[in-house]
């Protein structure tokens, strides 16, 4: 049997494995959100990373291809609600309802066409590397939580690391901000609001391919509906962090915990495993809540 | 503005979107199947062939007439209800659970209501929970309301495949509604029924309701400046949270309709999709109670056609969803940049 503290351990380890994709894509929908334009498509571009970036990743045996595959789809898809929103003045949540439903679409088709299935697509792919080298993991408790987490775990906080950087000390992450609080006065100072616009969402598509990938990776195929909500939670995720990375990245932890204590629970609980897989949710719409509440204080 | 002068004018924009997502239909079906000229027969004129399919199709549409207007009267007050998908879910499993609770020989006018209303009801409380939320905390409703819809969607597939499983069923679904309690069929041997008329009256009440009463007056008055609203003695939080529960209970009614229309009985997912659906029916409307009709016997067609095209050519029936995305990217783009020569 296992003891309290493997147990903790197991789950603190799941957690940190299930934020990956929510880390990859609420960070990239925050440059969204900072430049004024919050791309509530995250959902439907997770689905297109995921079924690109796996496709990809089958047919070269490549997981570095099938990432770049991922996120060269889902930027795909952003470019086009950029298109569609920048250039033909589309209201910008109706942009993004019809970006979620087309990956539904797109996805659904090809896998039709491809794979000849619209159910489970599963993927021969080389196992994920580990991102630290195997002593480490054998340290007690921190070992199996923190080190023997996988290669794309470790980017993901790199990826926030470094949009951190990008946001705070960088022009590119100057100019996005403040196209997002002063459209005109960018305008004024002889840049193009527009092109921080479409670089916003474009950082939302990579963001979000990521995210996807790294679904399709953690169980090495795709299924239709493979982001269940995940791509709304990390827009949860960018609401909670008020515009701060580090923060967002505590939201998407907090959530990820949910989810590694709901799979835990359908284990061994009496609980029906439906009604617990309903936990997550119930979690972020309760700290959505409990977020805006604190603000009208 | 400048931009105002290259502004399509709503006419023109809706006879795009519909023109184009027909032509993308054509476009995807030649894609994706070596028969093409059967699969354009299968996908546009099939859902006319027969009574048979032609009854079928206008079934379809009456979900959409009535959850495209409870979209509609959200997107007056200014607010997107993205919780469709489980507000619908909600509203058939009450209204399955009561239907399955009636004694056999209850009157059928009184099962059809109490049905209806507790669809209303489920589908409004939920609705209602999102409305509050914003118009008291400030709570985006339409990632609170698409929350909302993904717990009750979770509960409702524990309820349908535990304690309302019909055990004599090899699918996941609950016990047959006695055929007594369900809606009059028309237009056998197709599934339509009675409900469409409550769909068509339902159009004309709401169109009414908003160009000649005081309640309609105000919520668009809030969805069209809620500074000026408020300064009017409008009580704003109180009709963002109406809507979202009128919204709500349209979308019940629609599921409540189904369970004891054409399904007789409540399956697991049998909704899915339909929430998406009626938002597109409703942006087709461009916000014009009128307008829900026409919309919703558009996307009903899509849906046939994919419906059709899926039995007869085996290409996926989600074709719909591109064609809706398609359909909702030409009805809200506002400007069409025609390049012009720049003057030096």
């Amino acid at each position: 049997m296992s003891t309290p503290i493997a147990v903790l351990a197991d789950i603190l380890k799941y957690t940190i494995a299930a934020a990956t994709p929510l880390l990859f894509a609420s960070i990239g929908g925050l440059f969204s959100q900072l430049a004024g334009m919050l791309n509530i498509a995250l959902e439907g571009l997770m689905g297109l990373g995921a079924f690109f970036g796996m496709a990809a990743a089958g047919a070269s045996g490549n997981l570095a291809i099938g990432a770049m595959a991922g996120v060269a789809a889902a930027a795909a898809g952003s470019w086009l609600m950029g298109i569609i929103t920048i250039k033909f003045k589309a209201n910008l949540f109706i942009a993004g309802l019809a970006v979620n439903l087309l990956a539904v679409g797109v996805t659904t088709v090809l896998s039709q066409s491809w794979f000849h299935t619209k159910a489970v697509v599963a993927f021969d792919i080389p196992h994920l590397m580990p991102a630290f080298p195997a002593f480490l993991g054998r340290i007690p408790f921190i070992g199996p939580v923190l080190f023997s987490q996988s290669m794309l775990s470790a980017i993901a906080w790199l990826w926030v690391i470094a949009a951190a950087f990008i946001i705070r000390n960088t022009r590119h992450g100057v100019r996005i901000r403040a196209t997002g609080m002063n459209e005109e006065a960018v305008n004024a100072l002889g840049y193009r609001p527009d092109r921080y616009h479409m670089a916003a969402l474009i950082w939302s598509g990579v963001g979000s391919g990521l995210g996807g990938f790294a679904l399709g990776v953690s169980i090495s195929a795709f299924v239709p509906n493979i982001t269940a909500g995940r791509g709304w939670i990390a827009l949860v995720a960018i609401y909670l962090g008020r515009g701060k990375p580090l923060w967002v990245a505590a939201s998407c932890v907090l959530f990820a915990l949910a989810e590694s204590l709901s799979n835990y629970v359908q284990g061994f609980s009496a609980v029906p495993p439906l009604l617990v897989l309903a936990l997550p949710y119930a979690v972020t719409l309760v700290s959505l809540i409990a977020a805006a509440a604190g603000k009208e204080e | 503005m400048m931009q105002s002068e290259r502004e399509l004018p709503a006419g023109a924009r809706i006879a795009l979107a519909v023109v184009l997502s027909v032509v993308l239909a054509a476009a995807v079906l030649a894609l994706s199947t070596k028969d093409f000229i059967p699969a354009l027969g299968q996908f546009f004129f099939e859902p006319f062939a027969n009574r048979y399919f032609f009854g079928n199709y206008i079934a379809d549409s009456v979900p959409l007439m009535i959850a495209g207007l409870g979209v509609l009267i959200a997107f007056r007050s200014r607010n997107f209800n993205l919780g469709g998908e489980g507000q619908i879910y909600a509203g058939a499993i009450a209204a399955g659970m009561l239907a399955l609770s009636l004694p056999e020989h209850s009157s059928p006018v009184e099962a059809w209501l109490f049905a209806a209303l507790a669809g209303m009801v489920a589908g409004g409380l939920i609705g209602t929970l999102s409305g509050i939320l914003k118009g008291f905390w400030h709570v985006s409703e339409m990632i609170s309301s698409f929350l909302i819809s993904a717990i009750v969607l979770n509960v409702g597939d524990y309820l349908i495949t535990g304690p309302f499983q019909d055990p004599a069923s090899n699918f996941q679904t609950t016990r047959q509604v006695s055929s007594q309690l369900l809606l009059p069929r028309i237009l056998a041997p197709s599934k339509l029924d009675i409900s469409v008329f409550i769909g068509l009256a339902l159009i004309v009440v709401f169109a009414v309701m908003s160009k000649h009463t005081r309640p309609g007056f105000e919520l668009r008055v809030c969805g069209e400046n809620e500074e000026f609203a408020r300064y009017c003695g409008i009580p704003v939080a109180l009709y963002q949270s109406a809507a979202m529960g009128i919204s709500g209970a349209l979308y019940g009614l629609a599921g409540a309709l189904i369970v004891i229309g054409p399904q007789a009985r409540v399956m697991r997912g049998f909704s899915s999709g339909l929430g998406w659906s009626a938002i597109s029916v409703a942006l087709l409307a461009q916000n014009s109670e009128a307008g829900i009709l026409p919309s919703a016997l558009f996307i009903a067609y899509l849906k046939a056609g994919s419906d059709h095209v899926m039995i007869g050519s085996g290409v996926p029936s989600e074709i719909i969803s591109i064609l809706q995305a398609a359909a909702m990217f030409f009805i809200t783009a506002r400007h069409f940049p025609i390049r012009k020569r720049r003057r030096p």
